[in-house]
């Protein structure tokens, strides 16, 4: 039995020794009366090097003043404190952070026994904790900044979007600059070589004509005039690509109109080329300006053309159609019924990425000089001005199908024969011509012209000199006038004119239209008009048109 | 907001002298609850917690004014003129006693007595001035308490923030006495040991008594000499207690002390 409580006193203090945590037992003045192994292990010495001192001065300088001002009032106050959190001084001067608990133990009387203090090694609870603090600030940190940026985020949004419309913008003004590149370097390129044989062939019929060989005369001339009609063709050809051309719409049999290009279809393609036409019976009737519809035409076949350098077979179509409402609102065309004339080559053809650009003004696959880019926006231009659409199916190494769709004309059924007229009616010296141009040099070809075609031509540098020309001479038959001028407009001068003169014929010329005489591209009607630069036949048959009214 | 409130004024008995009881760095009024009672039969007993302590008004507490011991001074001055203290008696433990020292300087014929428990006009040792601490030792205290590792919150925070293992347990030390905002300590803390006021010490006039406690890490036995040298009727006392806190660990002792004092008039 005594060696059981032997056993059982050595094992107590085996457990009081040994155990997890520093055991310290203080008197109630603080001063230790005893410790354990463990913590004087824990602090590097012995544990009869702990006994008599007190556990503050075990502490460091904070913890001492802590633990007088705080932790030891708790003791006294409430018989208790709880894991408190204090750093404890080793033998070696280093630190042992520590989680502190104390209880004081009263005897019978109420006095205090004696104060147990219980010390956890903390060190790695620490480290955790410092790692808890730092992930807190770091979160709180992040959270901030997160803050800070959602608040300024509508902010950032429309600074991103204004940078990026600025960049658009400014990419938008270099594709259009680079696209003027591409047009002024065509344009003045073909202009430059018919302005070579206008004056080369002028140059020449002067040096004849000064020493009197006059037998070659024609041919030069004929030269001349022939790039002359060409440059025509060009401006005829900007105008419209810019759609601002003045159409003459008129009922069209694209059947019949197709079918009277033969001949020329025939001298453009060449022999390698093997034309087919394919005309659907019962062909709606659409309205259009002809001219310009041949021109579309032309222009798709020498595209086609240009297409199979190797030779193919071109195949000129035309076909009833329906555009539907899905169709329509993806292109930008009103859902309906359509002519469609279609052109389609056995050519290279052409990658989705080239379709795309292929009808943007000015875009064009050929080296500079050689193409304007205007052809197929040209045609596209005529198509949209016409209330049509124009569409192109491509498939690289097998050809190009290229669509042009007019709207259907209901109504009358009688087409106007659609013929090219070489007439050049003339006039007589008893029609007296009042002719108002502002342009010095144009205004003396005009009046040549007209004296050439036999007309009497009394001709005016402006409106005001026009006016009081009719009140002067009441034989004034026809006012020929230009549209755009400084003091008032040729609409406005044949308004004038006709108050004078109510009845009197006019005929409108300019280069360019506007509203004056142009509404909506169309001219207006009973408006007789002559497109700049125009040749002796054109001005023959308009100026007889106009008297013969 | 009265100062009443403000400060969590508490007046328990009557008397024709008024008995201020301050409370130091650590803890509110309770520490005092030992002490003060037993002069409830002869004087008026005032006692009450500093703006930051205890149950004062923590809405009132302003950084800038209790940057210093003066804010804290002038707010007993404002206990002072709310009670209507005239000639009473200033007992200040720790820190307060200098601001006891600073308030009767403030408000002349307030405190015709000062009482001082375990005073110090300056904790940083200077020259041949031994405070009791180095400069590098205030210095740790500083750093310990701003850094949210090592520093109060830290110290205190099994205390303040609860113990979820026992959650009857944290309640009970939450609403202990010693709850204290980690924030406002470390300010008080900061005001308190950087403080210097031993320049104001040549200007009171009052009677004082110091009660100086032996091994007081906080208040060494040559800071209470120093004071007695300079402090004009000046009374030095050593007890037997041991630590900073005589009220609480020697209240009979310290009681003795008092009303010797206080009783002599």
């Amino acid at each position: 039995m005594n060696s059981n409580i032997g056993a059982d006193v050595d094992d107590l203090v085996d457990l009081f020794e040994n155990a997890p945590c520093g055991y310290i037992s203080a008197a109630p003045d603080g001063r230790i009366m005893l410790a354990n192994r463990t913590l004087a292990s824990w602090l590097g010495t012995g544990s009869e090097k702990i006994v008599g001192r007190k556990f503050i001065d075990f502490l460091t300088m904070p913890g001492k003043i802590y633990f007088e001002t705080h932790f030891a009032p708790l003791v006294t106050m409430q018989g208790a404190f709880n894991e408190v959190a204090l750093d404890m001084v080793k033998a070696d001067g280093t630190r042992l952070p520590v989680l502190v608990n104390a209880v004081a133990r009263i005897a019978d009387g109420g006095n205090v026994r004696f104060i147990r203090i219980t010390i956890f090694n903390a060190t790695d609870r620490r480290r955790y904790e410092k790692e808890i603090l730092e992930a807190r600030a770091a979160a709180e940190r992040s959270a901030a900044a997160l803050k800070d940026l959602n608040a300024t985020l509508e902010e950032h949004v429309a600074t991103a979007v204004q940078e990026k419309i600025a960049a658009e913008s400014a990419l938008h003004q270099a594709q259009k600059i680079e696209a003027l590149g591409h047009l002024t370097g065509g344009v003045a390129h073909d202009f430059n070589n018919m302005l070579a044989v206008v004056i080369g062939g002028l140059n020449m019929a002067q040096r004849r004509i000064a020493r009197g060989a006059l037998e070659d005369l024609p041919k030069l001339l004929e030269a001349a005039l022939d790039g002359a009609n060409r440059a025509a063709t060009l401006t005829q050809r900007l105008l419209a690509f810019s759609r601002q051309q003045p159409l003459s719409p008129e009922l069209v049999d694209a059947n019949k109109l197709v079918s009277n290009m033969a001949e020329i279809l025939a001298s453009t393609l060449g022999e390698i080329i093997q034309k087919e036409t394919v005309l659907a019976a019962g062909l709606w009737r659409t309205k259009a300006d002809a001219n310009q519809l041949e021109n579309a035409v032309l222009n798709l076949a020498v595209n086609a053309r240009d297409a199979m350098p190797n030779g193919g077979t071109l195949t000129i179509e035309t076909a009833n159609t329906h555009i539907d409402d899905a169709y329509a609102a993806e292109h930008d065309v009103a859902p309906g019924q359509y002519v469609m004339i279609s052109v389609t080559d056995t050519g290279c053809g052409m990658p989705p990425d080239i379709i795309e650009k292929a009808i943007d003004p000015f875009f064009t696959t050929k080296p500079v000089g050689k193409g304007t880019g205007l052809g197929l926006s040209q045609v596209f231009g005529f198509a949209k001005q016409s209330g049509g659409h124009m569409k192109i199916y491509s498939e690289v190494g097998v050809g190009t199908t290229m669509k042009i769709y007019l709207p259907r004309e209901y109504g009358s059924d009688n087409a106007a024969q659609h013929l090219r007229d070489d007439t050049v009616p003339r006039g007589s010296l008893s029609e007296v011509v009042l002719l108002v141009e502002d342009d010095a040099s144009v205004r003396e070809v005009h009046a040549r012209m007209l004296e050439e075609l036999g007309y009497t031509v009394i001709a005016v540098d402006g409106p005001i000199a026009a006016l009081a020309t009719i009140e002067k001479r009441p034989d004034v038959v026809l006012l020929f006038t230009d549209v755009v001028m400084a003091q008032m407009n040729g609409r406005q001068l044949a308004d004038e004119a006709r108050t004078r003169r109510p009845g009197l014929p006019v005929l409108f010329t300019t280069g360019y239209s506007r509203n004056a005489v142009v509404h909506n591209g169309v001219l207006d009607p009973g408006v007789i008009f002559l497109q700049k630069p125009a040749t002796l036949g054109d001005l023959a048959r308009k100026v007889r048109a106009a008297l013969d009214i | 907001m009265s100062v009443i409130q403000r400060n969590n004024v508490k007046v328990t008995s009557t008397g024709t002298r008024t008995l201020l009881f301050a409370h130091g760095f650590g803890c509110d009024q309770n520490m005092w609850r030992h002490v003060a009672p037993q002069f409830e039969n002869d004087f008026r007993i005032v006692t009450f917690d500093h703006v930051g302590a205890g149950g004062s008004d923590l809405s009132t507490y302003d950084f800038q004014k209790y940057a210093t011991l003066e804010g804290y001074a002038s707010d007993i001055v404002e206990i002072g003129q709310e009670l209507g203290i005239e000639d009473g008696i200033f007992v200040g433990h720790s820190v307060s006693a200098m601001m006891g020292v600073l308030a009767s300087l403030k408000a002349p014929g307030m405190f015709s007595k000062l009482v001082l428990v375990g005073p110090s006009p300056r904790y940083i040792n200077d020259g041949d001035y031994h405070g009791g601490f180095t400069q590098e030792q205030v210095d740790e205290l500083l750093e310990f308490l701003d850094s949210n590792h090592m520093g109060w919150s830290q110290a205190m925070a099994p205390v303040i923030m609860g113990n979820p293992e026992q959650p009857e347990l944290s309640e009970e030390l939450t609403n202990s006495f010693c709850k204290t905002d980690p924030e406002i300590a470390k300010h008080f803390a900061r005001a308190t040991f950087t403080a210097d006021n031993r320049a104001d010490l040549d200007e009171v006039t009052v009677p004082s008594l110091i009660l100086q406690c032996a091994e007081d890490v906080i208040a060494p036995v040559s800071v209470g000499h120093y004071l007695h040298a300079k402090l004009p009727e000046s009374k030095l006392v050593l007890l037997k207690a041991t630590g900073h806190c005589p009220n609480l660990s020697h209240p009979q002792e310290t009681t003795d002390a008092i009303r010797s004092f206080v009783g002599a008039e």
